[in-house]
């Protein structure tokens, strides 16, 4: 693969950070269509993975999920490009808009986007989950594992990164008695 | 002055490294630095979520660039926001280290043979429960008083149907669902 330019991350993760609107969640349908679909940095199982492990790893998720990216294009170095790429758009609106955007707040038809934003994020997410999906859960034992973790997930509020760990235990265990065979 | 950053950094950093799960489990630190350094009244840290909820960006890092800002000024945004992700770097490097070692071993394969469907019903879990709460006003499942907002359900489905089709297109969907808020909401 060509090397990609430190600046070309920079660049890429800047324009994911403007558009990172109503949460981090939105970062997995971005990095989908910047990184994997757009420039085949990641493949879509990678992406997953990185998921995954930014859930788990200290920090907040879509700048854990963007450094990963960024080491996979170009290391430590990628991995810096790609986070302050996501950080300048935060850090520039802030700075800039913070006062203007602390009078508007109250607006009525700030309020009312805001509140539509929120339903484009579930949408979002719902899209998203459909296309993790099919490279995820593809056999008995991950139909069991994504059933049952949604499910204690909607009765009990547990840590992601607690479920996380259990589920790389079962898979362990999973792996063993099966005799390694990924199925 | 000296000393106010360096506090600064250090409170950031705790917040990078005990943060685990994504920018709202920064918000009990956040609230614990109000009450021990007052240097913003809780309404003021209200406001400076709100406000970090409507920009771009992770949420996380809004909060912390802009509790700096409030605080120290631009200086102070640019050290609350390395602090908070400083840790967090020297974590995701190493993590990226061992995991491009050992992807090819066969246990590892096997453990994220696990991790993604777990990832999925994660993300699955928080649509659900953002759908929830968005259409009925609550926070828990299993309430016994049930309001149903019919503006939220109607935004949903106009929304779900031809952002299924096309082709990801994630601004596009957000420009819509503010649109489609404003207009829904002056009836």
């Amino acid at each position: 693969m060509k090397k990609v330019s430190l600046w070309e991350i920079y660049r890429i993760f800047f324009i994911i950070g403007i558009q990172l609107l109503g949460g981090g969640y939105v970062i997995l349908p971005l990095l989908r269509k910047y990184i994997v679909d757009e420039r085949n940095w990641l493949s879509e199982e990678e992406l997953v993975d990185y998921f995954a492990l930014s859930q788990c790893t200290p920090g907040i998720i879509a700048g854990n999920i963007s450094m990963f990216a960024g080491y996979k294009a170009r290391a430590t170095l990628g991995a810096l490009s790609a986070i302050i790429g996501i950080i300048t758009p935060s850090f520039l609106c802030i700075i800039l808009l913070a006062n203007i955007l602390n009078g508007i707040i109250e607006n009525q038809y700030v309020q009312d986007a805001f509140w539509g934003i929120r339903i484009s994020v579930i949408v979002l997410i719902i899209i998203t989950v459909k296309d993790m999906w099919a490279k995820s859960v593809n056999s008995k034992f991950t139909y069991i594992l994504f059933f049952t973790v949604l499910l204690v997930l909607m009765i009990f509020s547990i840590s992601p990164a607690i479920v996380i760990l259990i589920c790389a235990l079962a898979a362990i265990l999973h792996s063993k008695i099966t005799g390694g065979k990924n199925a | 002055m000296l000393k106010l950053y360096i506090i600064l950094y250090y409170e950031f950093l705790k917040i990078g490294i005990f943060a685990i799960g994504g920018g709202y489990a920064a918000l009990p630190f956040l609230y614990f630095i109000q009450s021990k350094y007052n240097w913003f009244s809780v309404d003021e840290l209200t406001n400076m979520i709100a406000v970090s909820n409507i920009t771009p960006g992770p949420i996380g890092i809004n909060m912390a660039t802009y509790t700096g800002y409030t605080t120290a000024g631009v200086l102070g945004s640019i050290i609350c926001t390395c602090a908070i992700e400083s840790a967090p770097f020297v974590f995701s490097i190493t993590i990226m280290k061992i995991y491009d070692k050992f992807k090819t071993c066969s246990t590892v394969n096997a453990i994220f043979n696990g991790l993604r469907p777990a990832s999925c019903a994660l993300l699955t879990a928080i649509g659900l429960k953002l759908l929830y709460q968005t259409i009925t006003y609550n926070n828990e499942y299993f309430s016994s008083s049930l309001q149903i907002d019919n503006k939220a359900i109607i935004l949903f489905i106009a929304l779900m149907i031809p952002f299924s089709f096309m082709k990801k297109q994630p601004l596009i969907a957000i420009i819509a669902g503010a649109l489609g808020g404003i207009i829904l909401n002056q009836f």
